[in-house]
């Protein structure tokens, strides 16, 4: 089942690291905040926990 | 810095009587009026209120339309919930909650009281209006006339666009900052301290009032079949204080609009609604479906009239610049993004930067805001700049070559 990235918005600083991990899924905008342009498949899933937990404000969820 | 709202919030309203929430209007805002009007209202079990509210189709009236019912029954599932009456309008071109604690305070009390009796709920919050001092005064003194069972809690929220949100309100309860955050669940799911909260707006705690009163019968009598009861609008126009008035679905629009609001283009649904062509409102029945299929969703019932000799590019370019200070800018790409397209719309008002340019970078904008943020604020700034390009399009064009015609846009 795919899963999706969910920002916590007030907590992102736009670090980055999201994209630095997960770029299949993660692009930036024009101020460096993430923009998700994917849902996440199986293949992606333990790259986005590595993105969930490399995150330095915590301000990235999986949700279903 | 942050640009003051082009619209201000009124220090006067006018309140029309209306067919039923505004019924009886001119015998006073007294419990002993409303009781002698309404009686007292029976206890309602929840599986009565859930059908009563099913049946009369209620939905929310602070924007989103969703149904009641289905907000209902989540609520009903789990710990003791609480029950929430918003009446914090951060719209300053509505003030349809502001009529109600004004005229039926009471009629908003029965119907909080009556679905907190039924989900087993102790506490009713009320969350009066920073910036309406009036109408929060109005409230306060209904509650202090109040003799039931559950315990009120008053709060004042914040002057602010999104201190009305849900789940700013939620934080202001809390005891945070009266600021937005990321929903992870529905307040009725998942709330207040972590309890099913049922919030909602005074007009829609009013159609619930009137429903256990008067009985299903009675409310669905009014409107249309496949959309039953009414539903206030508040429509500001030039010359005139603004207007609040209560009609029945499927009423024509265009019957409280008064002739400084007739011919020109309107801004429907507030400064997160859209702009309509004078022939679209002409032709329209106030319904939610069928004000979203006409590009103008009722939203929460604002209608606000320019009126002749202003320009609708130069009030959408106030109003973004206003809606950017608005922002509680905690969230990136609305901190970021609404002051970059607040100096777009300007750009395009000014002829700088040519037409194509202008509604190019709108567009972009627009798209890189939407479902990026903890509320809706950049999704309803987006939406009203688009309506515009939408609407209007002759406007961006006219003053891309240097002019500003609203005639031309009216006649496209």
């Amino acid at each position: 089942m795919a899963h999706r990235l969910r920002v916590d918005w007030p907590a992102c600083q736009a670090r980055g690291l999201c994209h630095e991990v997960l770029p299949e899924v993660v692009d930036l905008d024009d101020w460096g905040y993430p923009i998700v342009t994917r849902e996440i498949d199986a293949a992606l899933l333990s790259d986005a926990r590595a993105a969930v937990r490399a995150c330095p404000r915590n301000a990235l969820r999986i949700v279903d | 810095m942050t640009a003051a709202s082009p619209v201000p919030v009124p220090d006067e309203i006018r309140v029309l009587p209306g067919p039923a929430l505004l019924a009886g209007i001119d015998e006073g805002p007294s419990l002993a009026a409303h009781r002698a009007r309404h009686g007292t209202a029976p206890a309602v079990t929840a599986a009565r209120l859930l059908a009563l509210t099913a049946d009369a189709r209620l939905r929310g009236r602070g924007g989103a339309a969703f149904p009641f019912s289905t907000k209902l029954a989540a609520a009903s599932r789990g710990r003791r919930p609480v029950v929430v009456v918003n009446l914090s309008e951060g719209e300053p071109a509505s003030s349809k909650d502001s009529a109600l604690a004004l005229t039926r305070p009471h009629l908003v009390l029965d119907g909080a009281v009556a679905a907190a009796g039924a989900l087993g709920a102790r506490d009713v919050h009320v969350v009066l209006p920073g910036d309406r001092p009036h109408a929060a005064e109005r409230m306060a003194h209904a509650i202090a006339e109040r003799d039931d069972r559950v315990r009120f809690r008053q709060h004042r929220a914040d002057a602010r666009f999104v201190s009305g949100q849900a789940r700013a309100v939620v934080e202001l309860l809390a005891g945070r900052s009266n600021l937005p955050v990321v929903a992870w669940a529905p307040e009725a799911v998942a709330g207040l301290h972590g309890r099913p909260t049922l919030l909602s707006n005074a007009e829609t705690w009013a159609h619930v009032g009137l429903l256990v009163l008067d009985g299903e019968a009675a409310y669905t009598a009014r409107g249309r079949v496949d959309e039953p009861g009414t539903t206030l609008l508040t429509v500001t126009a030039p010359g005139q204080v603004p207007h609040v008035h209560e009609v029945e679905y499927g009423a024509r629009l265009r019957d409280v609009l008064p002739s400084s609001a007739t011919g020109g283009p309107l801004l429907v649904g507030g400064f997160h609604g859209s702009w309509a062509t004078w022939s679209t409102v002409a032709s329209a029945r106030v319904s939610v479906p069928g004000m979203a299929a006409l590009g103008m969703p009722l939203g929460a019932g604002v209608v606000l009239a320019p009126g002749p000799g202003t320009c609708p590019l130069a009030l959408t370019s106030q109003v973004v610049d206003h809606l950017a200070g608005q922002s509680s800018g905690r969230c990136g790409p609305c901190l970021n993004g609404l002051p970059a397209l607040a100096a777009t719309v300007r750009a395009a008002l000014t002829g700088s930067g040519g037409e194509r340019g202008a509604v190019a970078e709108i567009e972009r904008l627009s798209r890189l805001v939407e479902r990026r943020g903890a509320c809706a604020h950049p999704d309803g700034t987006a939406r009203l700049v688009r309506s515009l390009l939408r609407a209007l399009p002759g406007e961006v064009a006219a003053h891309g070559a240097g002019g500003c015609d609203a005639r031309t846009a009216e006649a496209a």
